[in-house]
């Protein structure tokens, strides 16, 4: 009787702790899932500084949603100018509606325009459907801080296994939109930041700001299309580290190469690596081992006379992993 | 300008101001001459001299052909004295100098056999490169590094 009465507590006691804690965990949670609709749906305006090793660049953004339409223009405002040279007069604007990019990039005497499609830019950084990052990370709520002059609730993504970094997620406590986010290493040393400095909601729609500064000096030209073809191609990749899936595929045709490049995107809903497939041509020496640049890693294999490059802001284990991991599907096995 | 060429292939030139470069190479002329010398010194000093297959096989022929011509007349003695010293001669001459193209031909066989075994893997810290980056930037979801892809490239070019 008193035995029982006991085991009945302690699972009442174990009970109430574990709910305690995976209360923090849901609102920790809750945080992320109000930062990710905020990017999305909020007006707003400010200057935002991207850091990643000793690379700093500033952007300005303006961001709208009107009718359901998400409208933003990013400006990059530096070219890294070193002092006592001027800065290029004209900056680089990317206009994304939706899901479609277009960057007017000026190159000397041109400016070339360029077509991409869906990124999650900051400070839309989070997907809207946290479920993939609830399988490979736990979310936690830490301190208060300020950040752009505005007070923000710090939420650590904290990785499951070896095979991601750790992130901190600020955001505001009053809009909760993502004001900062950093990218930490298994050592705890900060690979990239990336932080508002100041910040504004917009009360008004106008959408003047909606076009690009044209420069009538300058000609305007369309970048080379590479022939871009979305793909299911024989490579398989057996093994991918837990929680990462294929998001997209696709082949092209690189500048002065006679055969396409076949590029595999992998996520886990915030890490994202990249895996490039392609023949390896005579008289090229092909590549292996790997390399660290930034907070980007990269492995090299040759797998059945291809050359495999795997790249991605993740540690050295998941790129190594994914390397290892490619080969062909045999016409028998893809008959079966 | 054959000093930018030269720099260009030796990728050492910033390839987006290049761009003179490249049109007056097309347009032929004498920069266009450079252009392809350049290309087989570094080709040559990479090991990617490619000798034509047959090679020794012409080589061979082309000794099958010659001794007939030259070998010196077996017959009568007092023949040797004047007349076939200098075909005696022009032998060994042939003979070395055929020799010396045999040599330098398995040099080269052997440096291709070399340099197929050098065509085997390389450390990829060695020669970075840097497209799949920059098509890896452009590309993922999450394009945080995307601000800086082209400050990267054009800093490493630099």
């Amino acid at each position: 009787m008193f035995k029982s009465l006991s085991a009945i507590l302690i699972t009442a006691f174990g009970l109430a702790g574990f709910s305690q804690t995976s209360l923090a965990n849901q609102d920790a949670w809750l945080a992320l899932q109000k930062a990710a609709f905020a990017a999305r749906e909020l007006n707003y305006q400010g200057i935002f500084v991207y850091q990643n090793g000793n690379q700093v660049r500033s952007v300005q953004i303006t961001h709208m949603n009107t009718a359901g339409q998400e409208l933003t223009r990013n400006m990059i405002l530096d070219n890294q100018s070193v002092a006592g040279k001027p800065k290029s007069k004209q900056p680089r604007e990317v206009f994304s509606q939706g899901s479609d990019i277009v960057i007017f990039n000026p190159k000397n005497d041109k400016v070339i325009i360029e077509k991409r499609h869906g990124q999650n830019l900051f400070p839309a950084m989070l997907p809207v459907n946290l479920q993939s990052l609830k399988m490979s990370y736990t979310a936690r709520i830490n301190v208060l801080d300020y950040v752009a002059g505005r007070q923000a609730q710090i939420i650590e993504l904290i990785p499951k296994d070896a095979y991601r970094y750790s992130y901190k997620i600020w955001t505001d406590t009053e809009f909760g939109l993502l004001v900062k986010m950093t990218l930490q290493n298994e050592k705890n040393e900060t690979l990239e930041q990336i932080t508002f400095q100041e910040l504004s909601m917009l009360n008004s729609h106008d959408l003047n700001w909606f076009q690009p500064s044209i420069d009538l000096s300058k000609k305007y030209e369309m970048e080379d299309v590479a022939l871009l073809n979305r793909v299911h191609t024989n490579w398989i990749v057996a093994e991918l580290p837990p929680g990462y899936i294929k998001v997209d595929h696709i082949e092209y045709m690189t500048n002065g190469k006679t055969t396409p490049v076949n590029q595999m995107i992998f996520s886990d809903g915030i890490a994202s690596v990249s895996l490039f497939i392609e023949p390896i041509v005579k008289g090229k020496r092909p590549k292996v081992g790997h390399h660290l640049i930034g907070s980007t890693h990269i492995c090299a294999n040759m797998v059945e006379g291809y050359q495999v490059m795997v790249v991605g802001e993740v540690p050295l284990a998941t790129v190594q992993q994914i390397a290892k991991a490619v080969s062909f599907k045999k016409q028998t096995a893809s008959a079966r | 300008m054959k000093d930018q060429l030269s720099a260009l292939i030796d990728g050492e030139f910033d390839v987006e101001n290049a761009e003179h470069l490249i049109r007056s190479v097309k347009s032929g002329g004498e920069l266009q001459k450079c252009w392809q010398h350049y290309q087989l010194i570094g080709d040559v000093m990479r090991n990617e001299m490619v000798l034509s297959q047959n090679f020794s096989a012409r080589v061979m022929s082309a000794l099958g052909d010659e001794p007939t011509v030259l070998a010196p007349a077996p017959s009568v003695e007092q023949k040797l004295a004047r007349t076939s010293f200098f075909k005696i001669n022009q032998f060994w001459s042939v003979a070395a100098s055929v020799a010396a193209v045999m040599f330098v031909a398995v040099m080269v066989l052997q440096q291709q056999l070399t340099s197929s075994e050098s065509s085997a893997p390389i450390e990829i810290a060695q020669s970075m490169p840097l497209e799949y980056l920059e098509a890896h930037h452009a590309a993922a979801p999450n394009g945080a590094a995307y601000y800086i892809q082209n400050v990267s490239l054009s800093g490493a070019g630099q």
